[in-house]
């Protein structure tokens, strides 16, 4: 399968309603093991919202090794590619991390250690 | 109904004049009240100031006050130039100012308004000429400011929208973007959001800034990883030798090339500021493969 970005969404991919039609598109033909190639042709302008929808939300449902073997990217220049990777690696972290938190217990540790 | 009569002093941007604007929030953070802005005493106005007041004036009107700027009040003549450039003063009622289309004009987004903001950052801030940039740098560091807007849209619940200007001064060749919200500020939200645990309304500010500005950390409930808007933007600045500066509540945080420092100021307000300012060296400017220095 092959979306090309610029014509479903346009030369702007930053905002996170984007990410998850992009997300909707997708992530059935991936869970089936399909090939996907996004086309980032004509597109100029990343910023994470539409990635996190788009990319890392996939890792709820896909290994990430999944995601990273049947996912190709094409015409995405390098701006995009470091949001990428920056998302897909956030986003296997907190998927990881499993609700990581008691947000409270991590903010006081936190405050602890730098006014040690 | 009663008037407030604000004077609005000399405000720059260090943080002993953000805590002048927040005195004024504090002045007029109430309901049925007008104002009235008095510029007599007012001999210069930082872009961050200018977003400040706008947006204050239309939280104001959102509680049923009237707010007057009295421009006849204005005799600074450079506070009076920027405030008509950048249009500020023609939004505001003063209308023998109309803008003349060559600065960078303030801004009013009551929705996220894509398209609109991009094109701001991209050709009236960044792209506007006051720094060599190719195209594909351009993109970039736009993107990377949108995420100050799509931040406060999405996590502040500001019910008036939020408020920029941006400025080039072309002494100190510095870029500025100051974006602006009233909604309920980042240690609020964050107390909130773990409001169920005890020790949750004692979260010092500076603390809650701390985490918030750490990579993958966010109060998202939707089940999608988030929380790197504020990390890409912070390697940005300090990349560019520039400064970023986030008041939110009585917190406050400052990235620049000497790391970061988190503190509890002495006065708060309910909302949060961005406070950006950038270096237009072009040596800056440039991605590694344009030439051998890079951003």
């Amino acid at each position: 399968m092959k979306l090309s970005i610029k014509d479903t969404i346009g030369p702007r991919c930053i905002i996170k309603e984007d990410g998850q039609k992009t997300f909707t598109e997708i992530c059935d033909p991936l869970k089936q093991g399909e090939t996907v190639t996004l086309d980032f042709y004509g597109v100029s302008q990343f910023a994470t919202p539409f990635f996190n929808f788009a990319i890392g939300q996939l890792l709820n449902y896909i290994p990430e090794t999944d995601v990273r073997s049947l996912l190709h990217y094409e015409n995405l220049n390098e701006t995009g590619k470091s949001v990428v990777e920056r998302v897909i690696e956030n986003a296997a972290k907190q998927h990881a991390d499993k609700q990581y938190r008691d947000i409270v217990e991590e903010i006081l540790t936190k405050q602890a250690k730098e006014s040690d | 109904m009663p008037q407030q009569v604000i004077q609005i002093p000399r405000l720059n941007d260090y943080p002993s004049d953000f805590e002048k604007l927040f005195t004024i929030w504090n002045q007029v953070n109430d309901y049925n009240l007008d104002v009235r802005f008095d510029f007599s005493r007012c001999g210069f106005l930082r872009p961050n100031a200018v977003a400040f007041l706008g947006g204050l004036a239309r939280l104001v009107e959102s509680r049923m006050g009237k707010v007057v700027f009295d421009w006849s009040t204005l005799r600074e003549s450079w506070v009076k130039t920027t405030v008509r450039q950048n249009g500020f003063a023609a939004v505001f009622g003063d209308l023998a100012a109309p803008r003349d289309g060559n600065s960078i004009p303030y801004r009013e987004d009551r929705n996220l308004d894509m398209n609109g903001i991009m094109d701001y950052l991209t050709y009236n801030w960044i792209g506007k000429g006051w720094v060599y940039v190719s195209d594909r740098l351009r993109d970039a560091v736009a993107g990377r400011m949108w995420e100050i807007y799509s931040n406060a849209f999405e996590h502040s619940d500001t019910g008036i929208g939020v408020y920029s200007c941006g400025q080039h001064f072309p002494e100190q060749d510095t870029l500025v973007l100051s974006v602006v919200d009233f909604g309920q500020g980042i240690p609020a939200k964050i107390r909130n959001f773990v409001g169920n645990d005890p020790r949750a309304p004692g979260l010092p500010a500076d603390a809650c800034l701390r985490w918030a500005f750490k990579r993958g950390k966010s109060t998202c409930t939707e089940g999608v990883a988030r929380g790197l808007g504020l990390d890409l933007l912070k390697e940005f600045v300090q990349l560019n030798g520039g400064k970023l500066e986030v008041y939110s509540n009585e917190g406050y945080v400052i990235v620049d090339k000497n790391g970061e420092r988190y503190e509890n100021r002495r006065i708060s307000f309910e909302g949060t500021i961005v406070h950006i300012t950038l270096r237009c060296d072009e040596k800056l400017y440039q991605f590694s493969d344009e030439a051998e220095s890079s951003v």
